[in-house]
């Protein structure tokens, strides 16, 4: 089917979004608000006017932020290990490790008296980032020295971390569930998604480094003769996958101060969603960027609409996000995954 | 490339091995080897065997090693400062008083229900005297194992189970939230303001956050809303679900939003994902109202935005059933109700900032406890009949 927001021109956009998958989300995302304020605005008093009385306030903002920052971030880390050929779904398993990891460590800091406040809570995110990142080695050494099945290593990066923060939890706190650290702001978290959306496009888009990653996922045989380590190229990539889901789990946890560790934990799936997401944004940065934020601003959203009281059951809007998803999924999902993604190199020297 | 492939083949198979084995530690550690050793020093020298040199007329009648409890806890696990926190206060007074040991049990999912209250049930060593299953939600669970194990006493809190083997423990949290509704209603339409927070004299809105759409949380919503009703006609209550007992960030994106459409005092009864909403009070200069526990006390940290709590004695749910067990007189069968009459439920003020309250406003909610008690008013349990 031809998609008719195809022939749209839009003269500065077009020039960054040459994919005109992403193009298509982005026009759509927009499009849909700027018809919804348009109805608002003529009709102050009807439902319409009520859902942009919802979505148009500064709270919004912060709350899609807050919410988007690990999905985002996550999903960018995925694009990275997919693009070099490793399929990563144990995103959620960094976030889960990156979340409690940085609330640990900030904790200890401030509770020994050696940094407090902001100061704990940024070294406490970088330790997150570290420990995602040593988890992301690990899956790496794994999946491209060891040739393991990359879908069963992605399984038990996940399930080691939601056993394990939980555990540690348990054996530190007393408790699966942490005490407080304090929370920070949500502009670090627009900040960091910001940048890494940026980060993430120029890096893959613009250098050789972004070029060679994506050899190594679509014909790793040509990478190779031209003498690049197929292999480097995919431990960096497994690795940018832990820097960025480990950025975003310590967001996640720092954004609330705290750990919870029962159930599925905090993270509460975000590591999956992480998957649609960079799917839906066919493997763009700015695609995921605008996937991911669609999806944060409608749980906001959904959060906002509770309180309108129309009599709606929560739990069926609840899972607004989930199925506005599936529906867009549906009508402009097109996704070619990177042809030697899944696949082990074998280097024939 | 035989021997590769055997490699493969290896590490598949040792992966999942260790797989298979870290699924089992998540439930694990908590589950079976744990004494309640980790969690504070109360609890480890009460379950010791001090007990019993006290107790020991009491034990001695019909166990050699004293009692044996086992402890299934809601979702949410320990450490939520609210409602299981407060099951376990229970036990461990019950340690303490009396000749019991206990082991405690923290499910991570719903299926996780019927595996560990069947684990404690056909345990022998040591045997279990009582299987205590807090929260509605085992509730399902408990109707499948109850009847299984018609020899073994069961405990359900916060649910009712007709059958000859389970005591259950129900509590009225309609008529406690009725009087927190009562007492954010009243200070809202003032100028207030006490430790880190403020009213908003713009409006008279308040708001309330749930953590799971059920009708046990619905009563929650029910009384607070009817309760901040019965004082003024003119506020107005906001409502919104987490969908989660364990999202703190969700609780706190919940009651944000409430606080950027002019709500000034927010209660909560939604377990784990509370501390996100005492978290964005804090953050915004608002209120909040605590649930289940004194959570100005095990919340210390947002002790100067809650104004008080709507505590639920679910602690004498559990000591009452292990006293009935250790005395012989545990009743298969029977459910309890506990009110604002028997003190099962109650409106507690805030530890730090509960005394700057104005005394006429204390005076009004005390009024309206009275005629709840004396059965002047009716409180619903459903929002739809408010």
């Amino acid at each position: 089917m031809r998609n008719p927001l195809s022939a749209v021109e839009i003269p500065v956009v077009d020039r960054f979004l040459g994919d005109g998958y992403v193009r298509n989300v982005v026009v759509m995302t927009f499009g849909s608000l700027a018809l919804l304020a348009l109805f608002g605005a003529l009709f102050p008093e009807s439902v319409a006017g009520d859902l942009s009385g919802a979505v148009f306030t500064g709270g919004m903002v912060a709350a899609t932020a807050r919410i988007s920052a690990p999905i985002v971030l996550a999903a960018l880390g995925g694009i990275f290990a997919e693009k070099s050929g490793v399929i990563n779904i144990g995103l959620e398993g960094l976030l889960i490790i990156s979340a409690f990891t940085s609330i640990y460590v900030a904790y200890v800091l401030g509770d020994a008296g050696i940094l407090t406040g902001g100061n704990a809570q940024f070294v406490g995110f970088f330790a997150g980032v570290l420990a995602s990142v040593l988890l992301a080695f690990v899956f790496g050494v794994v999946c491209i020295e060891y040739k393991a099945d990359q879908i069963i290593a992605g399984l038990a990066v996940w399930l080691i971390a939601l056993g394990l923060a939980p555990f540690l939890s348990t054996v530190f706190f007393g408790s699966v569930n942490t005490p407080g650290v304090g929370n920070i702001g949500w502009q670090y978290s627009a900040a960091l998604v910001a940048v890494g959306t940026v980060v993430a496009w120029w890096t893959l888009d613009h250098t050789a480094f972004g070029t060679h990653l994506k050899a190594a996922g679509e014909n790793p045989r040509a990478l190779d003769t031209v003498g690049v380590s197929v292999s480097k190229i995919r431990h960096a990539g497994v690795i940018l996958s832990g820097v960025f889901a480990g950025a975003g789990g310590s967001l996640l946890a720092l954004g609330v101060g705290r750990f919870g560790g029962s159930g599925e934990t905090m993270v509460q799936g975000k590591g999956f969603i992480a998957i649609v997401v960079y799917l839906f944004g066919n493997y763009n940065p700015l695609g995921a960027l605008g996937a991911g934020t669609l999806f944060a601003s409608l749980d906001a959203l959904q959060t906002r609409l509770q309180q309108l009281g129309y009599g709606i059951p929560s739990s069926l809007v609840e899972t607004i996000p989930y199925v506005v998803v599936i529906i867009v999924l549906a009508f402009v999902g097109r996704t070619r995954i990177p042809s030697a993604a899944g696949d082990h190199y074998e280097t024939e020297e | 490339m035989a021997s590769d492939f055997d490699r493969r083949r290896f590490i598949q198979a040792a992966g999942i091995t260790g797989i298979a084995g870290l699924a089992g530690c998540t439930g694990g550690p908590e589950g079976s080897s744990d004494d309640g050793s980790s969690d504070d020093g109360s609890s480890d020298d009460g379950s010791s065997d001090d007990g019993s040199s006290d107790d020991g007329s009491d034990g001695s009648g019909s166990s050699d090693d004293g009692y044996n409890v086992g402890m299934v806890y809601a979702l949410g696990g320990l450490g939520d400062e609210s409602f299981n926190d407060a099951a376990q206060r229970g036990i461990i007074d019950a340690a303490e008083d009396f000749d019991v040991s206990y082991d405690e049990s923290q499910p991570a999912d719903a299926g996780e229900f019927s595996q560990f209250q069947r684990l404690y049930a056909e345990s022998t060593d040591p045997d279990y005297d009582l299987v205590a299953s807090i929260g509605f939600a085992q509730l399902d669970a408990l109707t499948e194992t109850a009847p299984d194990f018609p020899e073994q006493n069961f405990l359900l809190v916060d649910d009712q189970l007709d059958e000859p083997n389970v005591a259950s423990y129900q509590f009225s949290e309609e008529e406690g939230s009725f009087l927190t509704g009562a007492l954010a209603a009243l200070l809202t339409q003032q100028s207030f303001s006490a430790g880190a927070g403020e009213t908003n004299t713009d409006a008279s809105r308040i708001g309330f956050v749930g953590g799971v759409d059920a009708p046990l949380i619905r009563k929650f919503q029910a009384g607070y809303e009817a309760g901040a009703a019965y004082v003024s006609e003119d506020v107005e209550v906001s409502t919104s679900y987490v969908g989660d007992f364990t999202d703190p960030s969700g609780g706190q994106e919940a009651a944000l939003s409430m606080i950027g459409s002019d709500v000034d005092i927010i209660y909560h009864a939604a377990g784990g994902s509370g501390v996100g909403v005492f978290q964005a009070a804090q953050d915004e200069g608002r209120f909040a109202i605590g649930v289940d526990s004194d959570q100005s006390l095990t919340e210390d940290d947002f002790d100067d935005v809650i104004l008080a709590s709507m505590v639920k004695r679910v602690d004498r749910a559990v000591y009452e059933s292990v006293e009935n067990v250790v005395n012989g007189e545990f009743e298969g069968g029977s459910q309890v109700l506990l009110g604002l009459e028997e003190e099962g439920v109650s409106c507690v003020y805030g530890n730090a900032i509960g005394d700057d309250i104005p005394q006429e406003v204390k005076d009004e909610v005390d009024s309206v406890r009275d005629e709840i008690i004396a059965g002047n008013i009716d409180v619903p349990t459903d929002p739809d009949d408010v």
